[in-house]
């Protein structure tokens, strides 16, 4: 039977008077490609941050891998979860096997001396990712995409359980989304890793995703598989847009079309929406 | 390791016996209560200040002395000596390189650390404090003692009470006192007060001076010189910045102070009036040939 | 680059400038005012004090060796506080002394001279004082969470630096006797006043803080990826900043009120020598302390030597020497 890796029950988080979470609660089975979706300030990086350990949710429960969050200590949470930010840190002169061999940190003693066996884990993780010809160049020499595996491929060198990701696509170009995307479902299938990550593009989350929660102000909307969850009534109220939900032609996953004004009435005329 | 250095030095001491004169060791106290162990027969002595050269000189010392602070220029033959830095900044590495037997220091001016380095080095340092004339005369008297030249420290310092005296009975016999603006600096104007050479010298001569208050160097602007009104105006040679011609000329501007108006605007020679040696009685004759020239009139 | 094994490249870069630092060692004590005796140093050093001149002995052990040490010390120390806060603050500008801690100790350091105390402990104490001080008002300026925000610290650091500089212009206007050269000289930074037994209570004092710099390498490196990233790979940003902050300030704290504010030398050591050796911290910690140390001494050694009367604030000289040096490997790394 699947486990889950992660248990939400209840988290709530607020930043001042803003609300960022309310009453959150979800759970993800190992082996699961989890996706968060909703508009911004819906709270997804905010739940990212929570789940990382970043931030302590004001109230609720969370279980990482079956223990509470606050059992842990900071290390033993990083050798479990590992985190790909939305963007690679800016004026870091580090070539790309000093990042990915950072990745071993939570392994390694005080002085993260490593060892061989840490070498060979970050060549492992730079070949997954093909970023391994790039090895001597520095991260700020190289381009958007090819910074991103570099930072992927540092999470899977911390050898974590779970990976989290904060829209990792959103700045990428569309081989490049693609090529991310892929990695993470190779990733899971091979390595047994469960992937849970934050993303603004519905369709790459529909033809990937096993399970989508679509969040709206802080609260879950929606919780389920991409046929449940992206359906046209529900995600027009959350994004409050015209959209359009069909199957795609690539097989049976949901397909979301953004409805610009001009099409508005031709498209009630012709009877394409669906009730 | 300081013991042992010191062993050798005295048994290095020692093996001069052959050599005519005392050798040995005594303790003496110098001027700021230290107790220190000094050669009976200092000779390599080094100066810190310009002052201690000039009475070392005049004790007649001078061949013993082997190092001096940098503006040490009275007399001049004291410039030929080897420098030892300022007496604000001095070299220990030059100093412990003329391998002295003893040093002379000031209280005021000279650093204390040198000080204390030098000792731990195993350098007697005899530090004197000659800040008033009198000082001056107990310094010149305790350093011929240290350098077993009494009897012309005695001479020296009674050199000095004379011309002293000579002076008090002449100025006993002025009618008044004028007021006396002492200048040391021109921008700003700095005067001199109390604690200082000058200010004791003012009173001896005769005269009142105006700076005095408890600011050892307070600072005037023109405005509050012209309030006080000074009958003579002296200006140090030292005076930054500008030459003596060109500060009698600014002053001229002011005619409403009766210095100017009774054309008593003065230069003296400022080496006479920062050095606590024995020429600070030739200052005070000047000075009193200043303020009150009428009671010199006589003299040469 | 080279190997990635820390090891190695630890072990290359120390014996590297270890060897640099043994051999300014050596011209620092057979160079000074009174002449230089490269022979007479190697006398002293193989046959003993009796073979040797003890004046010449002297000189070389009890005033120029004392000074060599101190030289490294401070050397060392400044060179690692700039890097601690280049990396702290994500600034390649910071320097050692951007939270005040110079300013703050030169306050301290002109009450303690016109108090008329001496150099050692009086006026050291106070200048320590008056720099502790200032940190404790920018942490209380800059209260509990946001400290840890780098702008704010920086700025506060920025408003305090400038406070103080008023406050010493202030203080230096109104003092009118020869105590206001000793004030003028302790601000520009002067190695010459210890002897061997002060430099032995700096030193351990100081060495406690490079050690604990030291162990705190990899967090270094971890917090320039920035602190939420860092957080997720395991490092404590809390525990880690404050650890650094006070020490590294505790360490500039130190060295300044021992030796007045040597400028320069903390902001360009580790440019220098992340030049010449990499972004690693752990690489970076020793080099500054090895490689700054020898930095110092060589330019003492030229403060003392090239005037012909006295010598020359050593700040001037790291300055001279420091900024052809970063312009030069500037231009070799592309």
């Amino acid at each position: 039977m699947m486990k889950n890796v992660i248990n939400a029950r209840q988290l709530s988080y607020s930043y001042g008077h803003l609300r960022g979470l309310e009453d959150v609660s979800f759970s993800v089975q190992q082996g699961d490609f989890f996706i968060i979706i909703g508009p911004n300030g819906s709270g997804k990086t905010t739940l990212l941050k929570c789940i990382s350990g970043i931030l302590r949710p004001r109230t609720g429960r969370l279980e990482i891998l079956g223990a509470a969050v606050q059992g842990y200590s900071r290390k033993s949470l990083a050798r479990s979860i590992a985190l790909v930010p939305q963007t690679a840190p800016v004026d870091f002169p580090f070539t790309v096997t000093e990042v990915v061999l950072m990745g071993r940190s939570p392994h390694l003693g005080i002085l993260g001396v490593e060892h061989q066996q840490d070498l060979e884990r970050a060549r492992q993780a730079m070949d997954f990712t093909g970023v391994a010809s790039l090895a001597h160049r520095r991260l700020d020499q190289l381009s958007g995409g090819e910074r991103q595996r570099v930072m992927i491929a540092r999470a899977i060198c911390q050898g974590p359980r779970i990976i989290l990701l904060d829209e990792p696509t959103a700045s990428l170009d569309l081989a490049h989304q693609v090529r991310v995307m892929d990695l993470m479902e190779r990733l899971r299938h091979e390595k047994k890793v469960t992937i849970l990550m934050s993303s603004h593009d519905i369709n790459l989350a529909a033809l990937y995703g096993n399970r989508l929660m679509l969040l709206k102000e802080g609260h879950v909307v929606s919780i389920g598989p991409p046929a449940e969850v992206l359906t046209f009534q529900t995600l027009e109220a959350a994004y409050g847009c015209a959209l359009l939900v069909d199957k795609s032609p690539l097989g049976d996953f949901q397909r979301v079309t953004l409805v610009p004004q001009k099409f508005i009435d031709p498209a009630i005329k012709a009877g394409i929406r669906r009730p | 390791m300081k013991q042992i250095r010191y062993m050798l030095f005295l048994i290095t001491f020692c093996t001069f016996l052959f050599f005519p004169g005392p050798s040995g060791a005594r303790t003496v106290t110098d001027e700021t209560g230290r107790s220190l162990t000094i050669p009976d027969d200092p000779r390599r002595i080094v100066s810190f200040a310009p002052s201690i050269t000039e009475i070392i000189f005049a004790l007649g010392r001078q061949d013993r002395l082997k190092g001096v602070s940098r503006f040490s220029d009275f007399p001049p033959e004291a410039t030929q000596l080897p420098s030892v830095g300022s007496y604000i900044r001095l070299d220990i590495e030059k100093i412990v390189a003329l391998k002295p037997d003893l040093c002379f220091a000031t209280k005021d001016g000279n650093p204390k650390d040198v000080v204390t380095r030098l000792t731990a080095i195993g350098i007697p340092v005899y530090v004197v404090d000659p800040r008033n004339l009198e000082a001056v005369m107990e310094t010149t008297l305790r350093m011929g003692d240290v350098l077993n030249a009494a009897p012309r420290a005695d001479a020296i310092v009674h050199e000095m009470l004379s011309r002293i005296d000579r002076v008090r009975a002449l100025i006993a016999t002025a009618p008044s006192r004028p007021r006396v603006f002492f200048q040391i600096e021109i921008s700003p104007i700095v005067s001199v007060g109390a604690q200082t050479f000058v200010n004791e010298l003012i009173e001896m001569a005769g005269g009142i001076n105006l700076a005095k208050g408890s600011a050892p160097y307070p600072r005037f602007s023109r405005e509050q010189v012209l309030a006080l009104a000074p009958d003579v105006l002296i200006i140090t040679s030292m005076a930054r910045g500008g030459r003596f011609d060109q500060v009698k000329k600014e002053w001229s501007q002011w005619p409403s102070i009766p210095a100017v108006r009774n054309h008593r605007v003065l230069m003296v020679d400022s080496n006479l009036f920062d050095r606590p040696s024995p020429r600070l009685v030739t200052a005070l004759e000047t000075l009193a040939r200043s303020i009150h020239p009428e009671l010199f009139e006589g003299e040469k | 680059m080279e190997s990635p094994l820390l090891l190695k490249r630890l072990f290359r870069v120390s014996v590297l400038l270890l060897i640099l630092l043994i051999a300014a060692v050596f011209f620092g004590i057979s160079i000074g005012s009174t002449g230089s005796g490269i022979s007479e140093t190697l006398t002293t050093l193989f046959s003993g004090p009796e073979a040797t001149d003890p004046m010449r002995h002297t000189i070389i052990w009890q005033v120029r060796f004392p000074r060599v040490i101190l030289a490294i010390l401070v050397g060392a120390a400044l060179s690692l506080g700039g890097l601690v806060f280049q990396a702290l603050l994500r600034n390649p500008l910071a320097e050692p002394y951007i939270l005040g801690i110079s300013s703050g100790s030169g306050i301290g350091a002109i009450i303690g001279i016109l108090a008329g105390l001496p150099r050692f402990p009086g006026v050291s104490a106070t200048a320590f004082a008056g720099s502790m001080g200032t940190l404790l008002l920018l942490f209380v300026m800059s209260s509990g969470q946001t400290l840890l925000k780098k702008d704010t610290l920086l700025l506060s650091g920025v408003m305090v630096n400038a406070f103080c500089a008023a406050l010493i212009t202030f203080l230096m206007s109104i003092t009118q006797d020869s105590r206001l050269h000793n004030i003028l000289f302790w601000l520009m930074g002067d190695l010459s006043a210890a002897d061997l037994s002060q430099v032995g209570i700096v030193a351990i004092a100081l060495i406690p803080c490079f050690v604990l710099l030291f162990a705190l390498s990899n967090s270094m490196n971890l917090l320039l990826m920035g602190r939420e990233l860092a957080q997720t790979m395991g490092l404590n940003i809390k525990a880690a900043t404050l650890t650094l902050l006070v020490a590294t300030s505790f360490m500039v704290s130190l060295t300044v009120s021992f030796c007045g504010p040597v400028g320069f030398v903390g902001l360009v050591m580790p440019h220098v020598l992340r030049l010449a050796f990499g972004p690693d911290h752990r690489v970076l910690v020793p080099a500054c302390i090895f490689g700054g140390g020898a930095y110092m001494v060589l330019c003492d050694l030229l403060a003392r030597t090239l005037p012909d009367q006295g010598e020359m604030p050593a700040g001037v000289i790291t300055a001279m020497i420091g900024v052809p040096l970063f312009i030069l490997l500037l231009k070799r790394s592309g």
